[in-house]
Order: C-alpha cells, then sequence, then structure tokens
C-alpha cells in the first residue's frame, strides 16, 4: 500500500520532467515569413509547441498551451491572435489553441499538393468556428 | 437503559467508517471512469470532425450509452459498490440512475412503470442542474455587467 502511494505521488514528476523545449514548424516557401512568425510564438512562454501554415492568402497557426495553463488558453489564443496580425497585417490569419487543429495543421505539413492544402485550410477554418 | 446509554454502546459496536480508503477508491476509479472519458474526447478528434468545443456532446452520448449498457448486464452495480461516489459523479453515474430505475419499474408496465420512474432520480438532477446553471448564469451576467470579468 505505501509504495502504491509512493508511485501516485511520483507521477506528476515523471511527466513534468518530460520536454521543456518548444517546438515550431512551419510550412511555408518564405524565409523571411516563417521567421518572423516563429519568434512570434517563441516570445510567449505559455505556449509548449506550435504549427504555424502559410498558404495563399491565409495563415493557420495552431498551438498548444503548456498543461497547466491549459484552462486560459481562450486567453492566449486572443493574445496571440493580436501578435501575429500585427506583423502580417495583409494576411488573413487564424491563431487557434484546439487540438483537433494542431494535429490536422501537423499532417498538412508533410501535405505536397497546394491545391488540397489549402482546401484543408478552409475546411478547419470553418470548424475553429462551430459552438455545438 | 436510556437513550444516552443505547448511542454510546451503539457507537462502540459500529465499526468505523473508513474514510480515507473510501476516498481513496473513488477518486481513482473515478479518475479511471475520467480518463476513459477523455481517450473517447482524443478519438472523436482525431478520426472524426470534431474539436475541443465541440466534442464534448459525443463523447458524453458515448459514456452515457456504455454506463447504460453496463447496467443493464449488472457490472455497473459492482463497480459502484467498490467505487462508491467515483461512478456517481461522473455523467456515468446520471445514466445509472436512469437505466435502474425503468429495469425497475418494467413489473409495472411500460406507461405507469417505465414511464414514471425513469426520471423519479434523474429528474431531481435535471432540475437542479438546470435551476443551479441559471444561477451561475445570472452571477457572471452581473460580474461582466460591472466590468470584473469578460464572457
Amino acid at each position: 500500500m505505501k509504495k502504491m502511494v509512493v508511485a501516485i505521488f511520483l507521477i506528476p514528476v515523471f511527466l513534468i520532467g518530460c520536454n521543456q523545449e518548444q517546438t515550431i514548424e512551419v510550412k511555408d516557401s518564405n524565409e523571411e515569413q516563417s521567421e518572423t512568425v516563429k519568434e512570434v510564438i517563441r516570445n510567449s512562454d505559455e505556449i509548449y509547441t506550435g504549427n504555424a501554415i502559410f498558404i495563399e492568402d491565409q495563415l493557420l497557426v495552431a498551438v498548444q498551451a503548456k498543461p497547466w495553463l491549459d484552462y486560459k488558453k481562450r486567453k492566449i489564443e486572443k493574445k496571440l491572435q493580436k501578435e501575429v496580425e500585427e506583423q502580417f497585417p495583409d494576411l488573413e490569419v487564424l491563431v487557434s489553441a484546439d487540438y483537433k487543429l494542431y494535429w490536422e495543421t501537423q499532417k498538412l505539413l508533410d501535405e505536397g499538393d497546394e491545391q488540397k492544402v489549402s482546401e484543408e485550410v478552409e475546411k478547419l477554418k470553418k470548424l475553429a468556428k462551430e459552438e455545438t | 437503559m436510556d437513550q444516552q446509554q443505547y448511542q454510546q454502546i451503539e457507537d462502540q459496536i459500529t465499526p468505523p467508517t473508513p474514510y480515507v480508503k473510501n476516498v481513496l477508491k473513488a477518486f481513482l476509479i473515478g479518475g479511471l471512469v475520467c480518463t476513459i472519458g477523455h481517450a473517447f474526447t482524443y478519438f472523436y478528434i482525431i478520426f472524426f470532425n470534431f474539436t475541443e468545443t465541440t466534442v464534448g456532446n459525443p463523447t458524453a452520448a458515448t459514456m452515457v450509452f456504455i454506463a447504460a449498457l453496463l447496467t443493464g448486464l449488472g457490472i455497473y452495480r459492482k463497480i459502484a459498490q467498490v467505487a462508491g461516489a467515483g461512478t456517481a459523479v461522473p455523467v456515468t453515474g446520471f445514466s445509472n440512475a436512469v437505466v435502474s430505475a425503468a429495469i425497475e419499474g418494467k413489473t409495472e408496465g411500460f406507461v405507469l412503470g417505465v414511464g414514471s420512474n425513469m426520471f423519479k432520480m434523474a429528474g431531481s438532477v435535471i432540475l437542479f442542474g438546470v435551476a443551479s446553471a441559471f444561477f451561475v448564469a445570472l452571477i457572471k451576467l452581473i460580474l461582466v455587467t460591472m466590468g470584473v470579468v469578460e464572457w
């Protein structure tokens, strides 16, 4: 019994020790743009991972907030949306902390077909608007 | 022997309630139920077109369905005997209350038995759920109007 209690208390310690580094990936042909968006995401410490996709005049940024800060991800989203829009005023920007968008953008990073990526981003934007 | 003496003897004889053990059991099994629920959440997000905002409905529906099935098969009762509040507090407990009441009333016929008994327990859950939701929304509305918090 004692061993089990000790083990249960140790679980969070092991989980916290996982990964402190930010991993940010960008799908874009323009070096400069991707560096800028990387810099913006890196500046917010509440985020531990993020993907950004540039396609035509759209920019989709999907991030994941750190586990303990997940409850205020709406605020983080809003803040980042503002910052990214300042950097890219002529693009249609959507920042989301939703896991669905993060998962789908992860798949899109390796997608070669531009047409397909554009369609997918359009679909995700619609999905992000759904409330119920 | 007066009432006080009787009370004393009763207190001596009754075995002490293992509060810590019960709480621990409820915590672990309740946590397990919620972990399964979260697994369904990720399942629906990854394989279907649900976002974190919309995924709550199918997840709750699945959990309710599974709990209803387990109640019908008599397995849920056995789990609840061990876990107590751990199985009553999640949405599965609500499902169990509805289905077990429906099964209980089956002998009295469909309309007067199943129909009228089904929401005997769940009815109060729904009533107080709606009522408390109303008051929470009211408090939030007041706070937003005062400018303390945002929506």
